[in-house]
């Protein structure tokens, strides 16, 4: 992979988990009440609009990404947002990690790895 | 009910692949990659991606309608599995050659996928650690 795919694939892996922790952060947080004035809330400060404009951003990395490596090698690198959204959600959110959640998040990462060093 | 997921699940895997096929050919035709305006045109001016946007829609409607029923652990491996289905594709409509690395690496991704899919189903109901 060349240095501008790897920036790239770098780029979509933190704006994608940015994304869906910015997201996780709105949607959970537990002062915002229900229906339309949870809405309210929600709109009225930034971690919506963080995880709306992370999700902006990454459609344009990701599209500039794909053009530059061959697909089936693409979807298969980006893979590694998965691991990066659960190992963030368990040190930001307190999720668990079971051994069997473990050994998944290795064998989905140990792919990645093979896939990007065959590229 | 059975068949309500089947065609759900095959729904959503559709969309997905729809998404990521336009959005290679969107970006291939945009090529070369500029963070500048006339590359945004270029992407823009070709109809590949408001297919990409179609199977955005289609596939959060899809996912939307199946997690009202479908459990959470074959419905989170199932809307990963467009791997698979990207890598046949890509070999078939743009010549991709599929590498020994590759198929070595899919395998042990859909492997990984697999066992959180049945993390998630098992134990999705205890997730949070006590502080």
């Amino acid at each position: 992979m060349q240095g501008l795919a790897f920036a790239l694939w770098l780029a979509n892996v933190l704006l994608d988990t940015g994304g869906q922790l910015a997201f996780k952060a709105a949607a959970g947080d537990e002062r915002a009440g229900d229906g339309l004035a949870r809405w309210r809330y929600m709109l009225a400060r930034p971690w919506i609009w963080v995880g709306i404009a992370c999700y902006v951003l990454e459609f344009v990395v990701w599209i500039a990404f794909l053009s530059l490596v061959p697909l089936s090698e693409g979807v298969l690198l980006g893979s590694i947002n998965i691991v990066a959204i659960m190992i963030a959600g368990r040190f930001l959110f307190r999720e668990r990690l079971s051994p069997l959640r473990v050994t998944g998040i290795l064998l989905v990462a140990a792919g990645v790895a093979i896939v990007g060093a065959g590229a | 009910m059975k068949r309500f997921y089947a065609i759900g699940f095959a729904l959503l895997l559709a969309f997905d692949t729809l998404n990521l096929v336009c959005f290679k050919l969107a970006g291939t035709h945009a090529l070369p990659v500029e963070m500048n305006l006339a590359w945004a045109l270029r992407v823009f001016s070709y109809p590949w991606i408001y297919g990409a946007v179609v199977g955005y829609i289609g596939a959060f409607v899809t996912w939307m309608s199946l997690l009202k029923h479908a459990p959470i652990g074959p419905a989170f491996a199932a809307s990963h599995m467009e791997v698979v289905s990207v890598m046949v594709l890509s070999y078939w409509v743009f010549n991709e050659p599929v590498t020994p690395t590759q198929i070595v690496g899919a395998i042990a991704i859909v492997a990984g996928i697999a066992c959180l899919a049945v993390a998630e189903g098992d134990e999705g109901e205890h997730d949070v650690v006590p502080a």
